[in-house]
């Protein structure tokens, strides 16, 4: 295991010269159709890797659990170091994990090891004669891996945006998280904000009847509340905020509106992670 | 129903689970199951009638999830007394529900009827209660490691050895649904799956935890006194997750996850 804690070690190293030489990782950087080919990239990686295992002893190294237990060791250090620091989006070292290189080559290796462990699984379920039922942790790892992968590279892709609705009027700007303006495919109109409340005066309840018409001039009627965002177009409007001042009086709604083209891979790792916790319930540990 | 009814359900519950504990240690497996069951029936009508009088599930305040926490230990202290038939696993799951029973009785939180917009969606009940049976679950297995590391020669507890890794299979289970649950509800209420929210990354570090018990044990050059001292550091890690970052400088006003403090 020494190897492995050896091999983490020099990450670390290397991301904090990759910190002090190139600054804080921009992840923005990675927009379409940068994360697609990096991703690309990244699979040829595990795929060489994997072929070079019996040539390379690295390769071969990098699909054990002497790897894998020392790669997860430096996640939580790491992670529980940004679990006892404020995150500051502004931060450029421990105070914003996430742009911290050290941290991002961390997780990095962890998915390169996944992407091993994977292909291993997968080449023994198929290497005999006949099929033989996969090991189920295959579910597991394969989902974690493509969860965390394309949840990564897909945040660049991400549009998150606001958008201030006034009853009776027609909206179509909404505003980036930098201030900008941006233009929808789409105008919102507010026809009219609902709010309930408990006796003690607290929100019960707050959602917007919304009348959306697409470019198609297609006219969607809805009702968006907390909890219940409503899809047009590959956007994702949800109920955010309103006039607090005025309360049940208030005459605008505001709403998010989220696309996130990535999702679907995200959807399609965390199901098969819960389909592999499932059979971890089942099966245990038991070993064949 | 309300929590000054509490009392009495919790004492009639204690107190057959106190039967159950003796009769398991007298090997009257019979009576063990009967008394532990009527005891988890007791104390989930209590839940239930509590449930319908406040309108909205018992989840919010840190004295709800207690309860469930109190509710859960005994139902994982029969569940593994039913596969491996531990005389001890009763009295030690008894034991600690008591703690939290009497942490709600002496320290009762203010419990108010109101249920914010946020927390009113099909996930909220099977996201905590999912956590809440696997920190059960990961409470036993903690203790289980304690009783191993500390009174049994190692020799003799390869058996126990395993049943441990079994219940931390089952506990993580649990934990990985309770963490995604909470994933695809963040996604439909706040508009992503994962924003690393203080709570969120601590409850990463608490699944990658117990990740590298089990795949340490896995490694067949492992050292069996060390992996359950990474069972008992996985759990006080949990705590911080449960309810560690309640009290976390890093964490204040940052968590989106601190309805309870309110």
């Amino acid at each position: 295991m020494r190897r492995g804690f050896l091999i983490g070690g020099g990450l670390i190293l290397l991301g904090l010269m990759l910190q002090l030489g190139v600054g804080p990782v921009m992840w923005d950087t990675l927009a379409w159709p940068v994360n697609g080919i990096v991703m690309a990239a990244f699979l040829l990686l595990i795929a060489v890797c994997y072929l070079l295992r019996k040539k390379v002893s690295l390769c071969r190294f990098v699909g054990t659990y002497q790897a894998a237990i020392p790669a997860l060791v430096y996640a939580v250090v790491l992670t529980i170091v940004m679990g006892l620091i404020r995150q500051n989006p502004e931060g450029r070292w421990l105070d914003n994990m996430l742009v911290f290189w050290p941290f991002v080559l961390i997780y990095v290796y962890m998915a390169l090891i996944l992407g091993q462990v994977v292909i291993r699984q997968f080449v023994t379920a198929f290497s005999h004669s006949r099929f033989h039922l996969p090991n189920f942790s295959l579910l597991s790892h394969l989902g974690l891996f493509l969860a965390m992968t394309t949840a990564t590279l897909g945040n660049a892709d991400m549009q998150r945006l606001k958008m201030v609705t006034t009853i009776g009027e027609r909206e179509w700007r909404a505003v980036t998280p930098y201030g900008t303006i941006q233009e929808m495919p789409m105008t919102i109109e507010l026809k009219q904000f609902i709010m309930e409340t408990y006796d003690d005066g607290s929100p019960k309840r707050f959602a917007s009847e919304i009348l959306v018409r697409t470019n198609d001039n297609e006219e969607i009627q809805t009702t968006i509340d907390v909890n219940k965002p409503v899809e047009v177009d590959g956007w994702k409007i949800y109920q955010y905020s309103y006039d607090t001042q005025m309360g049940p009086q208030s005459q605008i709604s505001i709403l998010e509106l989220v696309s996130d083209p990535w999702l679907p891979l995200v959807y399609t790792g965390i199901y098969m992670l819960l389909a592999g916790a499932v059979c971890m319930f089942i099966f245990g540990g038991k070993k064949k | 129903m309300s929590w000054e009814q509490f009392i009495y359900f919790a004492i009639a519950a204690v107190l057959l689970w106190i039967v159950g504990a003796w009769a398991a240690w007298k090997s009257k497996t019979t009576v063990a199951y009967v008394t532990t069951a009527l005891g988890l029936l007791v104390f989930l009508s209590f839940i239930i009638s509590l449930w319908i009088s406040l309108e909205r599930p018992p989840l919010r305040t840190m004295g709800e999830t207690r309860l469930w926490y109190s509710f859960f230990l005994p139902l994982a202290g029969i569940i593994v007394y039913s596969r491996w038939k531990y005389k001890w696993i009763l009295s030690f799951s008894t034991m600690l529900a008591l703690v939290f029973i009497c942490v709600n009785l002496f320290k009762p939180e203010i419990h108010s009827k109101t249920l914010m917009p946020a927390l009113q969606s099909p996930w909220f009940a099977p996201h905590v209660i999912v956590y809440m049976f696997a920190y059960a679950v990961f409470g036993v297995s903690t203790l289980m490691a304690i009783y191993l590391l500390f009174k049994k020669s190692p020799t003799s507890t390869l058996n126990a050895q395993t049943s441990l890794d079994n219940l931390v299979y089952v506990g993580l289970a649990f934990m990985t649904f309770g963490m995604l649950f909470g994933a695809l509800w963040a996604k439909e209420a706040w508009g992503h799956y994962w924003s690393w929210d203080p709570k969120e990354t601590w409850a990463a570090i608490t699944w990658f935890a117990y990740l590298i018990y089990i795949h340490y044990r896995r490694l067949p050059s492992h050292k069996p006194r060390l992996a359950m001292w990474l069972l008992i550091f996985s759990f006080i890690l949990l705590q911080m997750c449960w309810w560690g970052i309640n009290y976390l400088p890093s964490a204040q006003g940052s968590s989106v996850h601190t309805y309870n403090m309110q």
